[in-house]
């Protein structure tokens, strides 16, 4: 059973790095010898979907424009978003992340059964910098908390998240 | 200064945006594609090391690092008056080949071709890559997931990283492959041209096989006589990653050809204050507004008008594809805005070739990969062909090849007026006496979906989608209907 958790997000655009800023948080928390992959993508659709192909269970990690309080944690699956390309083709480059774990089901690709979405909301995505505002770094071990309890909440997964003997 | 926006962001909304006014009569009086949200990159590069700019720069698109990071690179070598080695250099092609291959098989497949494959008037739940291959079959799903996968993979063994590769450095590359390596992206590129000329035959089949899509490719309602630009070797050949840049005029005769340092002499940018985005244009034309005609500076900057600056392309295959091309649709230059996707593809089986020519070429494996800077840095320009357009990034250090000023200007700029020209042909063609077409958003959508515009990628964002939102507004300025496709 393999798992991966994924930091997405422009790490030179202000909050919009702060994905890769939990995964920073979650790969020091995992003991060693764990077997939990992480990674740091700037990636959607097509391409984030063939980054997942292998894996049993993926935890994605990104920045959420919302009108929520600037560090409020959103966890989500993957069918709790909508799918917008269900109406029209999607981004100019792209397809939606739902669209595309179809299309790779469909090749035969093993994608994860189950994804799920851990969203920081921000307000604060189109300014230039490396560093996070307050409230969203502020959120950042919490989301990494979060990531930490939900690798170790599935028991099936459980023996991969422990060190190993 | 000029600026330019910024991908992958996260966002949710609000990119292109479209305007149209009609007059007392409900028809279409003008119509603004505006682009709101812009970002000032050459402000933040300043202060900052050249050697980082291959590696900062690749972060401003999540569509095309890979062109960032090649025409950064030959910036940082022109900074540092250093000529890479010739397997440098043909390595830094090889893996921009097998992005280009990448790049052009997503549009085809999943963006441009829907519209073509699923049908213009198709249901906008079938207008997707699901749609696709729904109806063309699983095999072909396949081979587009393959090809990706033989795009990244070689992009990884040269690069460094599967995106935003970091390989390449002022003066040529951190390393190079071992003849095991080289014989393996051999075997993908030869597979990269099989799947180059069954992409082909497939939009030979779909699309020129049916007279109502050669009907709609030829149609005024696409089509704009503009001037056409495009990098060229030596023979005027198609180059994606090094010569000169080539201009022709509308009538196909060449305007100038100028080397890359030379860019600020021929050309300009417009400024219009309903959006943030400037309008480069050619400058020793001039500035005549959003016209047609050899009087008026607009020029295009797509694989159209590659193939229209070009003679050919420097490989057999694509050349004889070239041919085709222009025997079906007239002669040179084209100016039917949807032929792009075609041209496309020609590009593709470009890039497939030039690939398999690159890596069979006897010193791709020599450890000579890095000719050491030693000249004191001062100032660079460096372009490339970028799938979306001319791509010119142009940096200025001090002594200690700090940045102190930057000027970039990305493929979707150059095309910012004919994509505005194109969407407003478009409403003005679909709007009439005030009925508002529901099909008015897929029209614009192929309008401006030909020039493969980059202003709109939340690449990303979840969930991810190009979120265009059309106000049609009467005489004064009242909104009577929004029309968007991210709700």
């Amino acid at each position: 059973m393999k798992t991966i958790v994924v930091g997405l997000g422009n790490p030179i655009l202000g909050d919009d790095g702060v994905g890769w800023k939990v995964a920073d948080e979650v790969l020091k928390q995992l003991p060693p010898d764990s077997q939990v992959d992480v990674e740091y993508l700037s990636l959607g659709g097509l391409a984030l979907m063939e980054h997942l192909i292998g894996y049993h269970r993926a935890i994605l990690i990104d920045a959420f424009a919302s009108e929520d309080e600037p560090g409020a944690i959103l966890i989500l699956k993957l069918g709790d978003l909508p799918n917008y390309s269900a109406f029209h083709t999607t981004s100019s480059h792209d397809t939606s992340l739902q669209n595309a774990v179809e299309l790779g089901r469909s090749m035969g690709a093993q994608l994860p059964d189950d994804i799920e979405i851990i969203g920081i909301a921000t307000r604060r995505v189109y300014d230039f910098g490396e560093e996070l505002s307050r409230p969203v770094a502020d959120a950042v071990p919490f989301a990494a908390r979060i990531v930490i309890d939900l690798l170790k909440q599935v028991t099936k997964h459980k023996e991969e998240y422990q060190p190993q003997g | 200064m000029q600026r330019i926006s910024i991908d992958p962001v996260t966002r949710l909304e609000g990119h292109g945006k479209i305007e149209i006014f009609l007059d007392d009569k409900g028809n279409v009086a003008n119509s603004y594609f505006q682009i709101p949200e812009l970002r000032g990159f050459e402000r933040f590069v300043v202060g900052r090391p050249i050697e980082e700019m291959p590696l900062l720069t690749n972060r401003i698109c999540g569509v095309c690092p890979e062109a960032h990071h090649m025409a950064a690179s030959k910036a940082a070598d022109a900074v540092y008056k250093v000529d890479p080695p010739r397997t440098a250099k043909m390595l830094r092609e090889l893996l921009y080949m097998a992005f280009y291959c990448t790049d052009h098989t997503t549009h085809f497949y999943a963006l441009g071709g829907p519209d073509f494959v699923m049908g213009p008037d198709a249901p906008v739940a079938e207008r997707n890559i699901l749609g696709v291959i729904h109806k063309v079959g699983l095999e072909i799903g396949g081979k587009v997931i393959q090809m990706r996968k033989y795009g990244h993979t070689v992009v990884e063994m040269l690069g460094g990283r599967k995106v935003h590769p970091c390989s390449s450095i002022p003066g040529g590359m951190t390393k190079g492959i071992t003849e095991e390596q080289r014989k393996e992206i051999e075997e993908m590129g030869k597979w990269a041209v099989d799947f180059a000329q069954f992409s082909l035959k497939l939009f030979n089949d779909i699309v020129l096989g049916n007279k109502a899509y050669v009907d709609l490719i030829l149609g005024d309602v696409y089509t704009h006589r503009t001037y056409s630009m495009g990098l060229v070797d030596e023979n005027n050949k198609v180059n994606f990653y090094d010569g000169k840049v080539r201009v022709v005029d509308p009538n196909g005769g060449e305007f100038v050809k100028y080397a890359p340092n030379e860019y600020m002499n021929h050309i300009a940018e417009h400024v219009e204050p309903w959006t943030y985005l400037k309008f480069p244009y050619l400058k020793n034309v001039g500035w005549k507004g959003f016209e047609d005609g050899v009087d008026s500076g607009v020029y295009m900057a797509t694989p159209l008008s590659r193939l229209n600056a070009s003679d050919g392309m420097a490989t057999p295959l694509a050349q004889e594809e070239h041919d085709k091309f222009y025997k079906t649709l007239g002669g040179k230059p084209v100016h039917q805005r949807l032929a792009t996707h075609w041209a496309r593809l020609i590009e593709l089986l470009y890039a497939a070739e030039r690939w398999v020519e690159l890596v069979a070429d006897p010193e791709i494996t020599s450890p000579n990969v890095h000719a050491k800077p030693t000249e004191i840095p001062t100032e660079g320009i460096g372009i490339v062909e970028a799938p979306r357009g001319t791509l010119t990034h142009h940096y200025w250090t001090d002594e200690r090849g700090v940045v102190t000023r930057a000027n970039l200007i990305v493929g979707t700029t150059n095309n910012y007026a004919p994509i505005q020209m194109s969407t407003n042909k478009a409403a003005r063609s679909l709007i009439k006496d005030g009925n508002v077409n529901e099909g008015l958003l897929n029209m614009v959508e192929m309008a401006f979906r030909a020039y493969d515009p980059c202003f709109g990628c939340a690449t990303h964002s979840l969930p991810g989608q190009m979120p265009l939102e059309i106000t049609i507004r009467d005489a004064d300025g009242n909104p009577l209907e929004v029309v968007k496709q991210f709700c």
